[in-house]
This record gives structure tokens, sequence and C-alpha cells, in this order.
């Protein structure tokens, strides 16, 4: 058989971006807070410490060797940034506490952030630099972007907002703008740290909105980023958690090249979207990663690969949201396993079509705002 | 033109089905001028309109905002018919304590949840977000809940719902309990003993219908056998 040597995952993730032929396909779970448990931190005491949030990095993915380093604490960090203020419990990501635009005249407050200063940017561009430096010649760097309805969201306290489609459309339009171009000047920080950004939606899931709100408040700023980071000559990469068969479409509409997806069959994304998309996904976070064991994700793994191996556009093995926190690290060993067994290029279709598929039940995350 | 009585009614849930708040407002003051009675223009009128919205909450035709939008114009209209209604008996409803996890904020899908269990008639008992353990136990026993709901979108606080469950039994008090949330299947609401699991708003009604009428857990959770044969195997088989 006709097989590449091993690449490192920075050869491969670069290979493949080119279009280029590799060893296997990417394996890249959501380790996100995940990764304080490499250094046996306290979630808070990584998020809150650019330091500790790079080593802990550094030391998960040596432990790992997983595909690709995310940085993330959670989807309102641009928003904390920008002025809302955050809880942030001893060992669980951080939460928003209050909202920064109470009334409608806290509107004229908002600024374009200064990611050297504002929030806890320079945490995450710290750990980022030193990942960056310990291991950027192995590893892409990939810090994780609330994207502008998310941030908008946690702006404006999430159920004031989602009313406010109905009732005052101005706002929200004026708040997107802002958050918007926060998020450009984040990605303009990121790329010169030497690192990839990628963005986050999960406030705008098909569980959330419809895909008419989608379109007219969501897609246009998507577009806005991804245009952005493309000029950069980086991927554009969008998550977007819950359901998400009713606004696939407009995703894939969006210029991003990989969607990273959560509660949709592999299949009917592949149908819907796959000759404009990579996709990327979804191994179940709750029943597979924290509930789950070996065994059962393996089975997982395997029945993901199985259905989107050969998506047109590409696919990328990985959880459909964040590897929860107290996910056991023999679960984690088993998934990159699994995925490094079944992504082998060529694929063995006869290994994937061995066992019986089982029929997993999948949880519906209403959105993912942690 | 003088609206009826019939036409007020469908008027009111009009006003709802459309998110109209003021017009919701404004034929609730007109009912009462006509003379409807208040109970009625809420249950034939503005309730009737939240079932509708229900509906199509469930065939996806109206996501989140639609509902809450919804609900807004529904209380609206039911503010202003409350002060012509005589005071409930308070022993007729089924009583529902409703909250979510200690550790988590997050509190919309528990909202929407409340919003459609109030609309079918319970008598809600709204504990907010990060509610302690001993809170959802004391609160359940003081009112003699006839259900107490856990929401969490975390996975960090999920295990917490069978703590609430297990000092619950403790404590001699037999509510039943239906969990939901983001992270929540099935099969984690039988594995901690739970009586029920709803995947959204719009199903919670009927499960909690279903729940007090005593339809078992497993009819009310799995819809077909066989993907609860196949859970259970998948999960080790242990019953």
């Amino acid at each position: 058989m006709n097989r590449i040597a091993e690449m490192t995952p920075k050869e491969r993730f670069g290979a493949f971006l080119q279009g280029k032929e590799i060893d296997r396909l990417l394996v890249s779970p959501l380790i996100l807070n995940y990764a304080s448990r490499s250094l046996d931190l306290k979630v808070r005491e990584f998020c809150t410490n650019g330091k500790n949030m790079g080593e802990a990095n550094i030391a998960c993915f040596k432990k790992y060797r997983h595909d690709v380093v995310y940085i993330f604490s959670t989807t309102s960090t641009l928003a904390e940034a920008m002025g809302t203020r955050m809880h942030f419990p001893e060992d669980d990501s951080p939460q928003v506490e209050t909202p920064f635009i109470q009334t409608k005249e806290d509107m004229k407050k908002l600024r374009i952030v200064n990611p050297d200063k504002d929030g806890r940017l320079p945490v995450y561009l710290e750990a980022a630099k030193r990942c960056v430096d310990a291991i950027g010649d192995e590893v892409f760097i990939v810090p994780v972007i609330g994207a502008p309805f998310t941030t908008a969201a946690a702006l404006r306290g999430t159920d004031t907002f989602i009313r406010e489609l109905y009732t005052d459309p101005e706002l929200v339009h004026t708040l997107m703008r802002a958050t918007t171009d926060s998020v450009k000047a984040l990605i303009d920080a990121y790329v010169k740290a030497g690192t990839c950004p990628v963005t986050v939606e999960p406030i705008a899931t098909g569980s959330m909105i419809s895909e008419k709100h989608f379109r007219e408040f969501v897609l246009p700023y998507l577009k806005e980023v991804y245009a952005h980071i493309h000029s950069y000559g980086l991927p554009g990469v969008l998550h977007i958690c819950g359901k998400v068969k009713r606004v696939i479409k407009a995703m894939a509409e969006s210029g991003a090249d990989v969607l990273s997806i959560d509660d949709i069959d592999l299949l009917d994304a592949k149908e819907l979207v796959g000759d404009k998309v990579c996709l990327m996904g979804n191994i179940s976070p709750a029943d597979g990663m924290f509930k789950g064991n070996p065994a059962i994700i393996r089975e997982m793994v395997k029945d993901c690969v199985a259905k989107a191996y050969d998506n047109p556009k590409g696919y990328i093995v990985a959880t459909g949201c964040e590897v929860p926190i107290n996910t056991p690290h023999e679960n984690m060993v088993a998934f990159l396993e699994a995925g490094r067994e079944f992504a082998r290029l060529p694929i063995d279709t006869k290994k994937l079509e061995t066992e019986v598929k089982p029929h997993f039940h999948r949880t519906t995350s209403e959105a993912c705002v942690h | 033109m003088e609206l009826d009585r019939s036409t007020i009614l469908n008027a009111l849930a009009k006003a709802v089905i459309e998110m109209d708040t003021d017009a919701a407002r404004k034929l609730a003051g007109e009912a009462i001028r006509l003379g409807v009675d208040p109970y009625m223009a809420i249950m034939d009128g503005l309730a009737k309109g939240m079932d509708k919205v229900n509906e199509l909450y469930e065939e996806e035709e109206y996501f989140v905002p639609e509902l809450l939008v919804c609900a807004d114009a529904m209380y609206a209209g039911i503010e202003v018919l409350r002060a012509h209604m005589p005071k409930e008996d308070p022993h007729t409803r089924k009583k529902i304590v409703i909250g979510v996890m200690k550790g988590d904020t997050h509190d919309i899908g528990k909202n929407l949840v409340k919003i459609m269990l109030d609309n079918a008639g319970f008598e809600m008992h709204d504990m907010g977000r990060d509610v302690s353990y001993a809170k959802f136990v004391d609160t359940a026993g003081e009112i003699k809940a006839d259900v107490v709901c856990l929401s969490t979108l975390m996975t960090t606080t999920m295990d917490g719902m069978q703590v609430v469950i297990e000092d619950l039994k403790k404590a001699g008090i037999n509510s039943k309990v239906l969990i939901g949330g983001g992270p929540i299947s099935p099969s984690f609401a039988k594995n901690i003993g739970a009586d029920g699991y709803a995947k959204n708003a719009a199903e919670a009604v009927k499960v909690v219908k279903g729940v007090l009428q005593g339809i078992s857990l497993n009819s009310v959770l799995f819809k077909d056998k066989r993907e609860l044969v196949s859970i259970e195997r998948n999960i080790g088989g242990k019953r």
C-alpha cells in the first residue's frame, strides 16, 4: 500500500490546506479548557494567567500530540474585553455576569477592542505566543474568537438580544457592526502573534434562530470576517454547535472553508454542503467523551469517519463541541487512537464496515455558550 | 366596528402568534369592556395563541426569539386581564418547581420550559439559575411540588441532577423529576433515575403530563423500544 511517512501535525495541516497528499485525516478534538488538566490546574488559574494557559496547552500537546492546539476559555472573551463583566468559577469556564449594554444609552460606550490591553485578551495573546515559541514548529496554534453575533449577545445579554431581532433590529445591526470590527482587530493581533485564529458562533445555532434571521443578522458579518482572514492567506473556520441542519447552507455561504458542526447527521451535512466546505465533527462530547468509555468512543469515531471520509471538500475528525473539562484521560486517548487508526489514508473501508454501526442518541445542545 | 366576543378571542390568539404586544394589551382591555370572562380571554384567546406558537416551534417554523416575543405579548395581555379575575383556588393546579443547576447561569432553555408549562396551566415556582441542591429539595418539600424540573447546559453541572434526585428521595419527597438541557440525553436521564427527559420546551409539556399520569419512563423517553435496547447495549447493558 502506498503510504506516506508520518507527518507532524503542522505538516499535515499545512499540506491539507494546500490540497497536497497527507498521511491521514486531521484528528482534532476540541481541547479547550480541558488543556488545564495537563498541568493539574483549576480552570480559573488556567484562563486568567497567560503563562498557565500557554504552558498547560504546551504540556497537553506533548501528552496527546493532537493536530491543532486551540487557545480558548469562553465564547464571551471578546465581549468581556469590550466591557461585559464575567464570573470566574474556581474550576469551570467563565460565565457572563453582567452584560455591558444595559440600556440603549450604553451603546455610545462601545469601542473597538484593543487586544494588547482589554480584558483577558493579553492573557490569550501571551498563551498563544508561548505556544508558538515552544511548539509552533510542530503544530498550528489556533486562538478561538467569539464571532460577531455571539459576542453581541454576550454584550447585550442573550435573551434581550435575541428579542431585539424583532423589537429593535437597528440596535442589533449597530451592535453587529461594533463586534465585527472588534473581531477583525483581534484577528489582526493573533495573526501578528504567529497564530491562525478561528471563529465560533454558537448563538447563531439553528436551535436558537431561524435561517431567515441567520441570513439577515449573521451571514453578512461572517462574510466580512472570513474575507478578512482570507486576506492573510489563512483558512476560515466556523464552529456552530447545537442543531445546524436548518442553517448549514447559509453557514457554507459565509466564505468559511471548514464547518465545525455538532448536532447533525454527517451524511446530511455532506449532502447539503459537502461540495463547498470541509466538515469537522461531531463525536458527542457529553455521551461520548465525558460519560462514554473507550469502546463507545471508538465506535463513535469510526461511525463519523465512515460517514464523512469521502466528503468532497474533506473531513476532520473532531468532537462536536468542547471536550468536557472532566473527560477521563483514557477516553481522550481512545479518541485519538481511534482517529489515527480509522483516518489513516488511504481509508481502509473494510475496517470501517467490519462491525455493525450502532445507533447513538445524540444530545441536542441548545447552544454552547460557556 | 365593534368586535364581538369570538372575534376578540381569535384576535387575542392572533396577537400572540404575531408577536404584537401592544395589540394583546389593547385587545385584553377591549375584552374586559365587552364583558368577556377574563379567564376565558386567557384560555380561549391568549393561551390558545401560545399553543399555536408551541406547535410552530415544534415544527421549526418558530425559534427562540419568536417564542420569547410571543410570550411577552401573552403576558402583556394576561397582566391586563388578571386585575379583573377572582383569586384562583391554589389547590387546583399541579405545582412545579423549576430551576438551573448550581454552577450554571444559562437560563434561556429553562425560561422557555417555564413559559410552556405556565401556559399549560401548571403553577410554576421558578428558582432562577445557579440554584443549590438544597434549595430545590427544600422548596419541593415546602410547596409539595408535583414535579421538579432541573435544567443545565454544562457537562460540569449535570451530575448535580443525580444529587437532587437522591436528596429528594432521602427527604421523603416524592415529586417527579424531569431533566433537560444541552448535554442531557435520555440515557443519562435513565441512569440517574429521573422520571422524565424532554429535548425541548414543546416536548416538556407532554412529558410532564405523561409523567403525572404515571406513564412509565421508558415509554415517555424512548419512542422506539429498539433505540432503548441499542442505547443500553452501548452503555454497557446495565439495567
